[in-house]
This record gives structure tokens, C-alpha cells and sequence, in this order.
């Protein structure tokens, strides 16, 4: 059997073997096999005189050349005796902790399980060190016989063996080890935290002040140097070395069994998990402050310590084994991480950057998740914005924030609970708050895309763009109160400041130095940018553009403005439009002179109308019996005040028949006769519906006073000679349509001035003034507030109206349009109605909105849509 | 006590005259034609006006295709019939050119669909728009001038309104539905 065996490694040497000489093979063998058994049984504590016996059948066996014998068949007693009494000695200490896994909570006395893991790694670690003095024995044992022996076979021996306590292990491994590591790591990280935490509360303070981006950054950048030695390590490392260490030698322990890359995961991800809990526990819900820096510092005073500390200790443990020369290789072979003197801080710089990455990269995630809260308080949360930004250019996942962002947007904004008003502020804020982060406008784009097809799709858009635009705090407080500022200011205040900058930019600086700062400042692109959307070459971020984007041309903002424009100029009691004229000028700023020229006429015949007005009263002032007498009171002309409008710069404005009172007509007409001798060949059509009337109601009780429209007072001065009118004769007798007076009146009812009961007939209704509150108990309204504006759900009743009746009349001219173009041109596709459409000037619609316009008209049954051309049905 | 301010009206107060009607001015550059031709098919799509319509053909606002239903209670009752239209430069001081492009039996319409209508020759004026042009042939239809035809055979047989009716329907072609 050992000639085979010989054989197979020697087979040169078997013609040469003589009797004698293999019989003391065979019988160096036997003892030598004893001698192993038995010295690995006892452990290194075999006496010397044991020891030389071993020696000398090694050197026996050695001088017949069968030194890989020896070798082969000494590390495979190793083995089995390492399995018997490590490995398996090992693992049972967990054995109670096998129904643990990764995913449960770990619901097991923890300090008993770090205990256990402690001892075990302990005592497996011991059987080791014998092993490996056995080990040693056998190497010297070798070395003796053959002084110059290479230490490559030593390295050999000893990695073959090292080779051999990590398969054993790793084949026994429990899946239940990582998880018991890992929260081995946990905990200890915990509790070190815990003690670093407190000295670090205190220094927080100091270095959470504001500060500059630039000077938060190069803070940053200094910090990032390896001054951790200076700052921490002196004062902390000695008052928690004892827990390093205790944790160093766990690693150190885990790493000499082979389990290197398992230890290192696990203390990372005990790290990681560390950080990321701070990061959530430090960055929360609070947008105001931003935390960049304070989480930077707790990576320099928490986890960077922990790791440098442990760096240090493996350091300087592997150090000192190194120095004790052969032993060193045992242990040092297989962790190999950490081989010289200098490289602490090598991986530890590595460290740092992993560490901040990650903080980076779960900050970010953190924010934009919460990204839509950060911009409903936009100018609150800008720090989030700031933070959110130096993330994102560490990380460089933009698309991640506009996936999310636009999803949430999708969710919460962009529903029909929210008011448009709502979508529109954050949609500015958006703008604004991206601005920050991506000043090229790049993902804005993407991120704006839906909100602008959104609000295209509601009717009040318009209205509430430029309501937004132009109404400042000057702006009736219907609309946005909110809003300080118009957004027009704003932007323009914007600008003031960005041109200022732009002029110091270039004053103090020559042309070279200008370019220079030019090529320094531009940034290309981001990668994930789609080249489909957005030019390279619109660098600066318009917010009235996108604004105005939403509407699709600034022709209609203008119209629209108009619109409100005349509205209010003809309620305005005064002449004062001063506010009107700023915001006429700012529009002109942005839109154009031209688009804007009808505004400014309406804006001058204002002007115009305060001076004829003037005019008038000062020729009516000479002849005082022009006065009419109502009752006792005189309404004398001084009274009036017209605003005299040039109608075809003007928006329609529509002319509800009505009859004024006697005297109040006879006024107008008197007054009219005065315009026309002044401005001969001119006359005044008096447009008696619109206009406010201040009244002052007396009755036997109390005295009211109110602004209201022409109709409304008509209707109340009715009562003044007859108290109770049926709604059918206060109609005629005003001159408006029944239906419209039972609307109108419900003001005066509302105010307690009229009561309402039914008539004879059913249909009829009877209104009566109420001369004594006392009367009408129930209606207690209205004797406090005795000043109110115009009926406000009229005003927004009338102004709705005008934007409903353009669109209808834009959607039945379109429609003639097309069933015209058909009926005379036959078939035609989309592509050619739109381009007819555009080329006439009929209608400014996408082609989106043109299509879902014809295909409406096709499920009327107007048209026919065929091979995508659409015919006449 | 009442103190009322009143908005008002004027006709016009200090415009422009750019929104009046057009008085025609000698030069007639083409953008007047343009702008006269769009203001007049706005009116007509807006009139609303059964049994006539037109409409500019392509991209060219100076040539529209036209459709006249024949009036009720005459021999054209239920049929349809194409036109197109032609307006020179110098529209509306020179009349536009106006043919059939269906096949029309009429007293007053050649094979080739040419029309006699004095309004469309020597009695041309500028206050004619297309709307009325397409009223005038559309009751040209029905009340023929006998007394000039272009279609000798259609004035022959005018008087027999069965006999045309049956004609009419013969050379009637219903437009490809």
C-alpha cells in the first residue's frame, strides 16, 4: 500500500528501495502517523521529547523524499480533527438560534446571541491557535531537515491549511450566520453611536450655522482630507477603543476563519443601515434647514470614525504579528485588505466616499420622494432644494426625480379636486424650485409637460393665468388672495436683478476674462436628457413663457386680458387707473407694444372720458335749473359720471334692453345732448345695463346704502311709488325679461329690502318693499353691512358667461368652417382642415384639439370619418 | 339719493378708421383682396343660408368651389350642383369668373357650365359679395331668361315643366356619396 502510494509521487526512486529501506519507511510511517495522531489529540502541550520524536520520523520519511506525504497526510488529520472540534463545536453554538432568519425580527435575547457569537469565535479561535502550533512543529520539523527550505513551501503548508479552515466552515455554514452577524454589528454600531452621538449633539450646533453654498462646500471639501486623525480619533478613540477593539478582534477572529468578505458585508451593512436610519431621523419632514452639512459631519464623527478606529486596530494588530515574523503569514495571509502602514487612509477615503454616496443617494431619494411637499412650500423649503441639488449632482440620477416627481404630480395636483388657481401656483413654484436644481431647464421640460396638457384641458385656464399675472395686491379680493405680488412684478423684478448681475459680470472684467468665465460657467446637458425635448440653445428658464405656453399663444393671453380688463375698468366708480396703467407697462414689457395696443386705448379713453366728463359738468354748472326734481330730492347731473369707451378697441360688450327710471333717463339724455354740443359731430349711445348706481335706501326704520348695477336699482325704485309689484308688471315695466327679474331680485330679497310670496297665479310672484326690519324677524341680514359691492355671483355669473359665450362662438365658427370646407372641397384629411383652417385664421387650435373637435363632430353624426378622411354626412 | 355713473357709447370716439367699411380705393393691392374675401366667406358661413355655400379651394383664398341646391317647387328641386369660382386681383371692382362644374340643363348655361347672369358681367358691382352671386344663380334656376339662352334646347323645353323635370333628372348626375 505505501508502494503504491510512494508510487504515485515518486516513481524514480521505487527500482532503488531496498528491503531495509522500506521497512523503515513503513515504520517511520507509522510512528510518524501515531505521533500526529497523538500530538494533535494533546495539542502543542506534547512535551519536547514527544516533539524530537515526531522531528525525527519527519526527517525519516524526508530523506526518502516523501515530504508531500508528510504534508498531504498531516493536514488531512488537521482537517478531520478541525471539523470534529471546530467547525462542528462552532456551529452548534448556534444551533438554538437556527429558526432565525434574515427577514424576522430578531426576537432572541441579542446580548445572549453576541455573547455566544463572542465565545464561540473565541474557543473555535483557540482550537485554531493549536492547530496551527501544530502546525508549526511540522514546518519546523521540515525546516530543520532542509535548512534552505524555500518559504514558498512554508506559505504553501501554511494557506493550504488556512485553505482548509474556511472550505470546512463554509461548507458547514449555517444560512442563519450572516443574519447573527449582522446584528452583531448592528447593535455594537449602536451602541457606539450612541455614546459618539451625545459629543456630537454638542458640536452640532457649530457647524449646522448657515453658511454660504460656496463655503458649506468647501468646508465639505476640506473636511474631506484626512484630518479625521486630528480631530476625532485623539479625543474619542481612547474612550471607545475598548469597544473597538472588542469588535476588532470579532473581525479580526471572523477574518482569520476565512470569513473576510462576510465580516466586511456585515459591518458595512450594519454602516449603511446606521446612516441611513440617521439620514431619515436627521433630514424627516423639515424642509426649512437643510442638513447636507449636519449629516457630513455625523459621517466624520460617527461611522468614519468607527471605521478608521477599526481600520487602526487590524492595523496595527497585523502590524505587530508581521513584526513577530512566521506567525504573521497564518494570520495575515488571507486578510489581505489592509497590508501596509499607509493604507488606512487609503480605504478609508474609500470608506468616505461610499459613505457619502450613499447619504447622498438616500437623502435624494428621501427628498424626492417628499419632492411635492418641498414645492407646495417652495420658498420655505429652497434649503431642501439646495440639499436635494448638491445630492443630485453627486449622484446624477435626474430621471429618477422627474419619474417620481411627475408621478406624484399625476396623483395629487393634477386631479379635478384641485383648483386650477392651486395647479397653476405650483406649477410656478415647480418652475422655480427646478430652476435651482437644473438651471438649463432640461427636466423642467419633462416635468412640465403634464401639468401644462392638464390645465389645457380646463375651460378657466385663461382666466386664471392672467389673474395670476396681473392682479397684485391692488386686484379685487375675489381672486388670488394670497398672492402678494402680481406675478408679473415678480418676474420682472426677476429680471431687473438678472441683468444686474449680468452688467457686473462683464463691467469689471475684460473680454478675455469674460469668455473665460462664460466657458466656465456652462454646463453640458445631463446625459438622460431627451434630445427630442428641449434645445441645447434655450439656456435660461422662462417662466412666462411656459406660463404662456399653457395657453398656446400670447394673442389669447392678451385677448383675455382685455376681457378682464374692460370689466374692470367699467366698474371702477373713478378714474383712477394707475394700478391698470403699471400693469399695462410691465405686459408691454413681455408681450409686445402692438399686441397690446387696444388695451392702451381702453386705458386712454378712460383719460378721455374723466375729461369730457369734466368738461360737461362744467358747462352744466352755469345753468343750474337743469337739475330734475325727484320727489324732494334733486339728482343733479353733478352726479354723473360717464366713461365714454371708443367700441371697437373694446371687447363685445353686451346690451341688455332696460329702462331706467324717468328722471335718471331724462339725465342721461340731457347729458348725452351736452356731449354732442362739445364733441359735435360725435353722440353718446348710453349702454344703460352696465355701470354702478350708489343708492341710499331711507325707510321708516333704518337708512341702507349699496352699490349696485343699473338693473338692480331700476328695480328698487320702482318700489319707491308702488310697494308691492308682481314680478310679471315690475318686468315690463323695467323692461327686462321676466325670468332674468326673478334672478336679479333674489339680491334684493337676500338683503331683507323686498319679501317674496306667490301671487294669484301660480307663476306669478309678488315682491314687497319691507318697510319695517321688525316685520321680517327672520330676515335679519343686511341692516349692519349696509355698504356691499355689485352682487358678486352676478359679476363672476356675467364675467363667466363672456369667456363661455367666446368659446362657443369659436367652437360653432369652427364648426361651419369645416362643414363648409366639406361640403364644397368633399374629403379632406386632418392635415388639410387644419392647414385651411390656419391659413383662413379661423381658429388657433392644435392639432390635437382639431382632431378631438372633428371627432366630436363625428359622433354627432356631422361627419364621417373614412381612410382618415373626413366627409360630409 | 342716487348718484348714478353711467358707461357709455360713443360711435366712435378716437379710432382709426381701419374697422370701416371698405371704401374703395383706387389701388387695389392683393392683401385687400385677401383681407375682403375672408370677411365675406366669414359672413357666409355665418348666414347660415341653406342651399348655398362655398368655400376656397386649397390654399388659394382667390379660387372657391361652390354648392347650389336647387329651390324648392321648381324642376331643380333635390338636386345639387358644383360650382367654382374665380376672383381676379382687382375683386371686388371686377366681377369673379363663376362656371358649373356639374353637368347643368338650363336655358342660361352651355355644355361647358359658362352662366349668363347680367350681375356677372356689364352689371357687376362691387356692393355684389359671393353670397348674393350664389343667390342670384340659385334663383336663376328657377326663373330662366328664355329670351337669351345659351342652351337653345333648355329654353325650347321650358315651357313643358314635366318633360324638363324628366330631362333635368336625365342628365343629373347625384354627386359620388
Amino acid at each position: 500500500m505505501e508502494d503504491s502510494h510512494s508510487s504515485l509521487f515518486n516513481l524514480g526512486i521505487l527500482d532503488t528501495v531496498t528491503e531495509d529501506q522500506l521497512h523503515e519507511i513503513l515504520h517511520s510511517y507509522n510512528a510518524f502517523c501515531n505521533a500526529t495522531q497523538s500530538l494533535l489529540l494533546l495539542g502543542s502541550a506534547g512535551d519536547i521529547s514527544f516533539g524530537a520524536e515526531f522531528i525525527s520520523h519527519v526527517h525519516t520519511l524526508c530523506k526518502h523524499g516523501l515530504e508531500s506525504l508528510v504534508c498531504d497526510h498531516f493536514l488531512k488529520v488537521l482537517e478531520e480533527t478541525f471539523q470534529r472540534n471546530g467547525a462542528s463545536r462552532f456551529w452548534r453554538h448556534f444551533v438554538p438560534y437556527a429558526g432565525l432568519n434574515e427577514n424576522d425580527d430578531i426576537d432572541i435575547d441579542e446580548d445572549e446571541i453576541d455573547s455566544v457569537l463572542c465565545n464561540a469565535l473565541e474557543q473555535i479561535s483557540l482550537e485554531k491557535q493549536s492547530q496551527e502550533k501544530c502546525l508549526l512543529i511540522l514546518v519546523q520539523a521540515l525546516q530543520s531537515f532542509k535548512d534552505h527550505m524555500l518559504e514558498a513551501e512554508t506559505n504553501y503548508v501554511t494557506s493550504k491549511y488556512q485553505w482548509i479552515v474556511s472550505s470546512v466552515l463554509m461548507a458547514t455554514l449555517p444560512p442563519v450566520f450572516p443574519a447573527i452577524l449582522r446584528s452583531y454589528f448592528k447593535r455594537r454600531l449602536e451602541e457606539l453611536h450612541t455614546t459618539i452621538d451625545g459629543e456630537f449633539a454638542d458640536d452640532i450646533p457649530l457647524s449646522k450655522v448657515a453658511m454660504d453654498l460656496d463655503e458649506k462646500v468647501k468646508v465639505c471639501n476640506n473636511d474631506g482630507e484626512m484630518d479625521v486623525d486630528v480631530c476625532y480619533s485623539d479625543r474619542r478613540c481612547s474612550e471607545n477603543s475598548k469597544m473597538v477593539n472588542n469588535i476588532g478582534k470579532v473581525v479580526l477572529d471572523l477574518k482569520s476563519l476565512g470569513f473576510t468578505s462576510m465580516a466586511e458585508d456585515a459591518y458595512a451593512s450594519a454602516i449603511f443601515l446606521l446612516l441611513k436610519a440617521k439620514v431619515y431621523d436627521l433630514a424627516g419632514d423639515d424642509f426649512r434647514s437643510s442638513v447636507l452639512q449636519s449629516i457630513q459631519s455625523w459621517i466624520q464623527a460617527v461611522p468614519l470614525q468607527f471605521v478608521h478606529a477599526l481600520l487602526v486596530y487590524l492595523d496595527s494588530v497585523s502590524y505587530e504579528i508581521t513584526s513577530s515574523g512566521l506567525k504573521s503569514t497564518l494570520a495575515l495571509k488571507p486578510s489581505s485588505c489592509c497590508p501596509g502602514i499607509d493604507t488606512p487612509s487609503e480605504s478609508l477615503v474609500r470608506w468616505k466616499l461610499r459613505l457619502e454616496y450613499f447619504a447622498y443617494e438616500t437623502l435624494q431619494d428621501l427628498r424626492i420622494a417628499k419632492l411635492f411637499e418641498i414645492i407646495v412650500d417652495y420658498p420655505e423649503s429652497s434649503p431642501a432644494i439646495e440639499d436635494l441639488k448638491l445630492c443630485l449632482e453627486y449622484t446624477g440620477q435626474h430621471s429618477k426625480l422627474v419619474e417620481s416627481f411627475i408621478s406624484s404630480l399625476r396623483y395629487r395636483l393634477l386631479t379635478a379636486g384641485a383648483s386650477t388657481n392651486d395647479i397653476l401656483h405650483q406649477f410656478v413654484s415647480t418652475i422655480k424650485a427646478l430652476r435651482t436644481i437644473d438651471p438649463a431647464g432640461v427636466f423642467l421640460e419633462a416635468v412640465g409637460e403634464p401639468i401644462r396638457d392638464y390645465l389645457r384641458g380646463r375651460r378657466d385656464t385663461i382666466k386664471c393665468i392672467v389673474t395670476m399675472l396681473t392682479d397684485g395686491t391692488s386686484g379685487n379680493s375675489s381672486a388670488s388672495g394670497n398672492l402678494g405680488d402680481s406675478l408679473l412684478e415678480e418676474l420682472n423684478r426677476d429680471e431687473e436683478v438678472q441683468e444686474i448681475f449680468g452688467i457686473d459680470d462683464d463691467f469689471n472684467t475684460d473680454d478675455r476674462q469674460a469668455w473665460i468665465n462664460a466657458t466656465r460657467r456652462w454646463q453640458p446637458d445631463p446625459v438622460d436628457v431627451d434630445p427630442l425635448k428641449g434645445s441645447r440653445n434655450r439656456r435660461k428658464v422662462n417662466i412666462l413663457g411656459m406660463i404662456v405656453g399653457i395657453i398656446g399663444s400670447k394673442d389669447h393671453l392678451v385677448q383675455e386680458y382685455q376681457t378682464m380688463l374692460a370689466e374692470k375698468l367699467l366698474n371702477k366708480s373713478d378714474y383712477d387707473i394707475d394700478s391698470e396703467l403699471h400693469t399695462l407697462e410691465l405686459l408691454k414689457i413681455h408681450f409686445g407694444e402692438n399686441s397690446l395696443q387696444k388695451c392702451e386705448i381702453m386705458l386712454n379713453d378712460l383719460i378721455g372720458s374723466k375729461r369730457v366728463n369734466t368738461n360737461i359738468k362744467a358747462t352744466i354748472s352755469q345753468p343750474p335749473q337743469t337739475s330734475v326734481v325727484v320727489e324732494d330730492d334733486a339728482i343733479s347731473m353733478d352726479k354723473i359720471a360717464s366713461t365714454i369707451i371708443s367700441s371697437n378697441f373694446w371687447p363685445p360688450i353686451q346690451d341688455e334692453p332696460l329702462n331706467l327710471p324717468e328722471p335718471v333717463d331724462q339725465l342721461l339724455s340731457d347729458y348725452a345732448k351736452r356731449f354732442t354740443e362739445i364733441k359735435t359731430p360725435r353722440k353718446l349711445q348710453w349702454k344703460k345695463c352696465l355701470g354702478t348706481v350708489k343708492l341710499e335706501l331711507q325707510f321708516e326704520d333704518r337708512v341702507m346704502q349699496f352699490t349696485v348695477t343699473p338693473v338692480l336699482a331700476s328695480m328698487i325704485m320702482k318700489f319707491q311709488d308702488q310697494t308691492s309689484w308682481t314680478s310679471k308688471n315690475l318686468a315690463a315695466a323695467i323692461g327686462i325679461p321676466v325670468d332674468v327679474l326673478i334672478r336679479r331680485i333674489n339680491f334684493w330679497i337676500n338683503k331683507g329690502v323686498i319679501e317674496e310670496s306667490t301671487g294669484a297665479e301660480s307663476s306669478d310672484h309678488v315682491y314687497t318693499i319691507v318697510e319695517k326690519m321688525a316685520e321680517t324677524s327672520n330676515n335679519g341680514v343686511g341692516s349692519g353691512n349696509t355698504q356691499d359691492l355689485l352682487g358678486d355671483d352676478e359679476v363672476e355669473d356675467r364675467s363667466r358667461a363672456s369667456v363661455e359665450n367666446q368659446l362657443r362662438m369659436e367652437m360653432t365658427v369652427c364648426e361651419k368652417f369645416i362643414l363648409g370646407m366639406l361640403k364644397n372641397n368633399g374629403s379632406m384629411t386632418l392635415d388639410r382642415i387644419e392647414n385651411m383652417l390656419k391659413i383662413l385664421c379661423v381658429a388657433d387650435k392644435s392639432l390635437q384639439q382639431l382632431q378631438s373637435f372633428l371627432s366630436c363632430l363625428v359622433s354627432e353624426e356631422k361627419l364621417e370619418l373614412r381612410d382618415g378622411m373626413y366627409i360630409l354626412k | 339719493m342716487a348718484n348714478i355713473n353711467v358707461h357709455v357709447e360713443t360711435g366712435q370716439d378716437n379710432i382709426a378708421p381701419s374697422m370701416q367699411p371698405l371704401a374703395p380705393p383706387k389701388s387695389v393691392d392683393s392683401q385687400s383682396v385677401l383681407r375682403r374675401l375672408q370677411s365675406e366667406l366669414m359672413a357666409l358661413m355665418m348666414s347660415g343660408d341653406s342651399g348655398i355655400s362655398a368655400f376656397p379651394e386649397e390654399d388659394n383664398i382667390l379660387c372657391w368651389k361652390g354648392t347650389i341646391t336647387g329651390s324648392k317647387d321648381t324642376v331643380f328641386e333635390g338636386t345639387e350642383y358644383k360650382l367654382s369660382l374665380i376672383f381676379p386681383n382687382e375683386y371686388p371692382f371686377k366681377a369673379p369668373k363663376v362656371k358649373f362644374d356639374t353637368t347643368c340643363f338650363h336655358p342660361n348655361v352651355d355644355m361647358h357650365g359658362n352662366i349668363c347672369l347680367d350681375i356677372l358681367q356689364d352689371k357687376w358691382s362691387s356692393a355684389y359679395d359671393v353670397r348674393t352671386i350664389l343667390l342670384s344663380i340659385q334663383s336663376l334656376l328657377g326663373e330662366p331668361n328664355i329670351s337669351s339662352p345659351l342652351n337653345q334646347q333648355a329654353a325650347q323645353l321650358w315651357n313643358n315643366q314635366e318633360e324638363y323635370r324628366k330631362m333635368v333628372e336625365k342628365l343629373y348626375k347625384f354627386p359620388a356619396a
